[in-house]
């Protein structure tokens, strides 16, 4: 399902959500944040920098930063751009369907409930937006507080 | 809140072409639906309006029967009453029926509708054009030409193309206006676009024997592309990248095209597989992305999209082979009243230098909807005059949300006012056609008898 470079992904853009409105975030200090090896961020951000999730700038002050607002970015579009199309396993994919070496996929039982569930993680994943996940976490965190308190 | 008390919602539909019967038809579908639906249209006969009115055989849909069924939950029903009539071979759908008959098919729609709403009062026909339109404290008054006004819930505005050319073409007429007098035969013809629209007016004037030279010019001069029978490729949401910009979702629409290919497919199979996505697409974008493919790709995208049949295709190439059309990729400078015609300045694609031409008459076939703010519609103007609308951001329809509501001046979605048709395209992208128009009426109607029950 999603893999480490899809969640990699996500967290750099909850990072990224967080700063001040345009201004930039240093690689490393993602990474650090984070727990994610630099060199892979690297690509992360670029790939989504190509999709047009992120802008970046150059130099000795260059960094990362959200290309809109956190609200307009839908979680299912990200992960798509980053692991390719949603699939739980990889012949439950039109555009990208490998073919199982061991199963014939007209009357694989498995697959076509696998297509089914497909539709339902689009339709989680592109109704929730990069806020609401970000949101979300701060809620579980408060809660946990006042639960302390 | 009185009305409310009686138990019926009452809606009225500003325009009684085929959107607005389509809509009716969906608002009835339910007989336990207890509202009254009242269709407003300016012209003499419903369900025509601007594509349908033609009574030139050559006219013909561009969507096979099984697409034009009126009834989203019954894509059959258009097919079915062509074989009743004879005019299909039950065993054909994949037929391309004159435009005349599909007005004939809506027309008998709403007389059945008529027919089976006489004495429960649902259903009310009105021909009257309309003045304006305003929110109420307890709903919508729609002011019409003879001075009188109708009051009710809802008003849906479902007011089609713009019939006018947009200001900036200055001198050209749309095709089927009144301006649009006969002409001598050996006229010369200036036209603003090379697409269908062009297509059908260039079967107009052939049919009536035209034959003076005919010029057709766009900023690159591209003919639709031929209609040939293939299997649509099949995709789910979950394949298709959603929120990306331009370039990303180009690069990947492209490799799939290839791959399709590779596959022994074709490129409509991508085009049409695609569809049922379109509007989900273009509602996930970025307006950058969108402005962008409005601005570059749009062209190349329709003439992909919107195809002719082959029949057609081999008769225009005929023509222009002949030299009776020609197209010429530029952009019109300026038109000059010249005697009875026009002198056209016109800067061909890539040169320097314009060139000017002598024409009778300059159409429009653009297609092209400038501001609705200084369009010729009134209730769209007075609707923006009062803050109650304002046009999208790409200013190419009115803004509304993904559920048809008219949003006003200030951001907000109204309850009471709503537009469905080419109106939203804005928001809904591809809306001129009936397969996507009869899926958002489909769901507006939900919405709105759902409010009642």
């Amino acid at each position: 399902m999603l893999t480490k470079k899809g969640k990699y992904g996500l967290k750099a853009l909850v990072h990224l959500s967080g700063m001040p409105v345009g201004q930039l975030a240093f690689v490393n200090d993602i990474a650090v944040a984070n727990n994610i090896p630099k060199k892979f961020l690297d690509a992360i951000l670029g790939e989504l920098r190509n999709a047009g999730f992120v802008q970046s700038r150059k130099g000795k002050d260059g960094g990362y930063r959200l290309a809109r607002p956190a609200a307009e970015i839908k979680i299912g579009h990200v992960v798509r751009v980053l692991d390719g199309p949603l699939a739980p396993i990889p012949c439950a994919s039109r555009t990208q369907y490998q073919r199982c070496e061991d199963c014939d996929e007209a009357t694989c039982q498995v697959r076509h409930m696998m297509l089914e569930v497909r539709q339902a993680v689009a339709d989680v994943l592109d109704n929730r937006s990069l806020a609401a996940m970000r949101d979300a976490d701060n809620d579980d965190v408060l809660q946990d507080i006042k639960y302390h308190i | 809140m009185a009305e409310r008390a009686t138990g019926r919602q009452s809606i009225l539909i500003i325009g009684g072409g085929a959107s607005g019967v389509v809509l009716a038809a969906h608002l009835l579908r339910d007989p336990d639906a207890d509202i009254r639906v009242t269709l407003i249209e300016k012209r003499e006969a419903f369900g025509q309006g601007v594509a349908y009115s033609t009574n030139l055989p050559d006219h013909v849909l561009n969507v096979s029967a099984f697409g034009m069924s009126a009834y989203a939950d019954d894509p059959e029903h258009f097919f079915r009453w062509l074989v009743e009539r004879g005019l299909a071979e039950p065993d054909n759908p994949q037929i391309y029926v004159p435009r005349s008959l599909y007005g004939e098919y809506l027309r008998e729609i709403l007389d059945r509708l008529n027919e089976q709403e006489k004495g429960t009062g649902r259903l009310h026909t009105l021909n009257e054009a309309c003045q304006s339109v305003a929110t109420t404290p307890s709903g919508v008054e729609v002011k019409l030409a003879n001075g009188t006004s109708l009051v009710g819930h809802i008003a849906v505005l479902a007011v089609g193309h713009e019939e006018q050319a947009p200001p900036d073409h200055r001198g050209a007429i749309r095709p089927g206006s009144t301006e649009d007098t006969p002409l001598p035969a050996d006229a010369s013809v200036l036209v603003l676009g090379t697409g269908l629209s062009m297509i059908d007016l260039w079967l107009s004037l052939e049919n009536r024997g035209h034959s003076g030279k005919i010029v057709a010019l766009s900023r690159r001069g591209l003919l639709p592309a031929i209609h040939r029978r293939g299997k649509p490729i099949r995709l789910d949401a979950a394949d298709v990248p959603l929120g990306t910009d331009l370039s990303y979702f180009i690069r990947w629409f492209r490799r799939l095209v290839r791959e399709t290919e590779d596959a022994g497919g074709n490129w409509r199979d991508v085009v049409d597989g695609i569809r049922p996505f379109n509007q989900r697409i273009w509602q996930s974008w970025p307006s950058g992305a969108k402005r962008r493919f409005i601005e570059h790709t749009r062209a190349w995208w329709d003439i992909h999209r919107h195809r002719m049949p082959p029949v057609l295709h081999e008769r225009v190439s005929r023509a222009l082979a002949a030299g009776e059309l020609e197209l010429l990729p530029g952009k019109l400078e300026s038109a000059r009243k010249d005697g009875d015609g026009f002198t056209a300045t016109i800067r061909p694609r890539h040169k320097q230098e314009a060139v000017t031409l002598k024409v009778a008459r300059i159409y429009d076939c653009t297609g092209i909807t400038t501001d609705l703010s200084t369009g010729s519609n009134p209730i769209v103007r007075s609707l923006i005059e009062r803050g109650l609308a304002r046009p999208d951001p790409l200013r190419i329809g009115l803004d509304v949300t993904p559920g048809c509501a008219i949003v006003n001046a200030e951001g907000a979605a109204s309850t009471r006012l709503f537009a469905i048709g080419p109106l939203t395209r804005g928001t809904f992208f591809e809306i001129e056609a009936i397969p996507d128009i009869r899926t958002q009426c489909s769901a507006l109607a939900r919405r709105l008898t759902e409010k009642v029950a």
